[in-house]
């Protein structure tokens, strides 16, 4: 199909086979999550910048590794928040992530569902408050599922545990700041 | 989905990420992966444009041709600073400096302190030793998780006639091996400004001489797992592929004498 964007199993592919421009057309469709994904782990852009390359570099070198029809987002996210984390521990310095509403974000504009344009803008940012002051897995299980969209797989990927603990992690973290919640609304 | 959970989702969308730096644009592959074809690195065949090492380069290097001007000038930089010290010029280097406190294994992060025959012991592969620099003054092993897979040895010559002390380390000479394969796709990441990379052979093996200081080093490990390791020394350095294992010579060290050591390996 003609100007169809060709398919990521079809890229790694070729970037198998050794055609660098699949391997840039690779690093140009998933540097924004790679980079965010560094970026959650080492709240630094400067760092995550490095880690996001670096991890570009690896996953090229270790191109012949990656199983053939397995899906590539998992793999490349293992090896770009493994480098992230590698810089944490090496600077051994971990800067709190604070993330921050865009200006003249309007929910609106971006998920158009009734329930989620109801939301008062007071009330967002009192939620993401809440979300910046969760404790580190609190928040790294929420920022990868709700924040960056990643699938558990992916999840479990970036944050280096089991599916299986992304799930209770991340049913916990809900709870822990569904309460958080309901308590700041009482007091 | 629950409410709390679509309110996080809309509220991810909103978000004000920093900006994603265009990594594609600043990562240049090679025409193909693999292969001996390109190993050099440089100009319009670097896999990897640091840009903002150069710029922090050209930036210190800036820095210090100020230090090095009038005393006026060192003055006012210390005023700017606000560091209420005398800058003095240092006519010649000290040899060496006093060395920092604590175990030098622990300092330069090559792992646990052993002896040759312990060393031996814990890893499975043959320790090549370099003859031409007799016994190593001090043994170290560093194993997974912090060392790669199978381990990795450090043999350290404390001094050697002709081998000038490394900076505050009290070291010559470190001679670090580990199994895996040199990975030339990242030499363009190794070698910042100043640096340069020459192939050379010992023995028939696949040698590097790296003149400068380069400060990282990336091989795969025999997992096919890529490892970076930061150099200890920062100083000229030989890497050796010999036969699976990949060797360090790194020393205040000439070629001439870099060559010597590792074809007396074995």
């Amino acid at each position: 199909m003609e100007g169809r964007p060709e398919d990521d199993s079809e890229l790694f592919a070729r970037a198998q086979r050794g055609e660098a421009a699949a391997y840039e057309e690779i690093v140009r469709r998933y540097q924004q999550l790679a980079f965010r994904t560094a970026y959650m782990i080492t709240g630094s852009a400067a760092e995550a910048e490095d880690a996001a390359q670096d991890g570009f570099m690896k996953a090229y070198s270790a191109l012949d590794g990656f199983r053939s029809g397995a899906p590539p987002r998992p793999w490349l996210l293992r090896i770009v928040a493994n480098e992230a984390r590698n810089r944490v521990r090496s600077t051994q310095r971990r800067l709190g992530l604070e993330l921050r509403l865009a200006e003249g974000f309007r929910p609106g504009d971006a998920a158009p569902s009734p329930e989620a344009a109801s939301v008062a803008a007071e009330d967002r940012d009192r939620l993401l408050r809440f979300v910046n002051a969760l404790g580190e897995d609190d928040r790294l299980v929420i920022t990868s599922r709700y924040f960056l969209e990643l699938s558990g797989e992916e999840t479990a990927a970036a944050l280096g545990i089991p599916e299986g603990t992304v799930k209770s992690r991340l049913a916990r973290a809900l709870a822990r700041l569904r309460a958080k919640l309901e308590e700041a609304t009482r007091g | 989905m629950a409410e709390l959970e679509q309110q996080l989702t809309t509220l991810g969308a909103g978000l004000d990420w920093p900006p994603t730096p265009d990594l594609a644009g600043r990562i240049h592959l090679p025409a193909s992966r693999g292969g001996g074809a390109q190993r050099r690195w440089g100009g319009a065949s670097s896999i990897y444009v640091e840009r903002r090492w150069t710029l922090a380069a050209v930036a210190v290097l800036i820095a210090l041709a100020a230090l090095a001007a009038y005393p006026p000038s060192r003055d006012a930089i210390a005023n700017w600073l606000n560091v209420h010290t005398t800058i003095q010029r240092v006519p010649h280097l000290a040899t060496p400096s006093p060395q920092p406190p604590g175990p030098l294994g622990e300092r330069l992060g090559l792992g646990g302190r052993t002896t040759l025959a312990g060393a031996r012991k814990q890893v499975a592969w043959p320790i090549a030793l370099p003859s031409s620099l007799g016994q190593p003054d001090e043994v170290y092993l560093q194993l997974p998780p912090d060392g790669p897979l199978q381990g990795e040895v450090t043999l350290v010559y404390s001094s050697r006639p002709d081998i000038p002390i490394s900076g505050e380390t009290g070291v010559a000479l470190l001679v670090t091996e580990a199994r895996g394969a040199v990975d030339t796709n990242f030499f363009g990441k190794m070698l910042g400004p100043g640096t340069t990379l020459e192939d050379v052979a010992v023995a028939g093996h696949q040698g590097y001489w790296i003149a400068g200081a380069p400060n990282v080093f990336f091989f795969t490990d025999v997992n096919g797992d890529v490892r970076n390791e930061t150099m200890r020394l920062a100083t000229n350095t030989l890497i050796l592929d010999e036969g699976g294992t990949v060797v360090r010579i790194e020393g205040n060290l000439t070629k001439a004498q870099a060559l010597q050591v590792a074809a007396s390996l074995g």
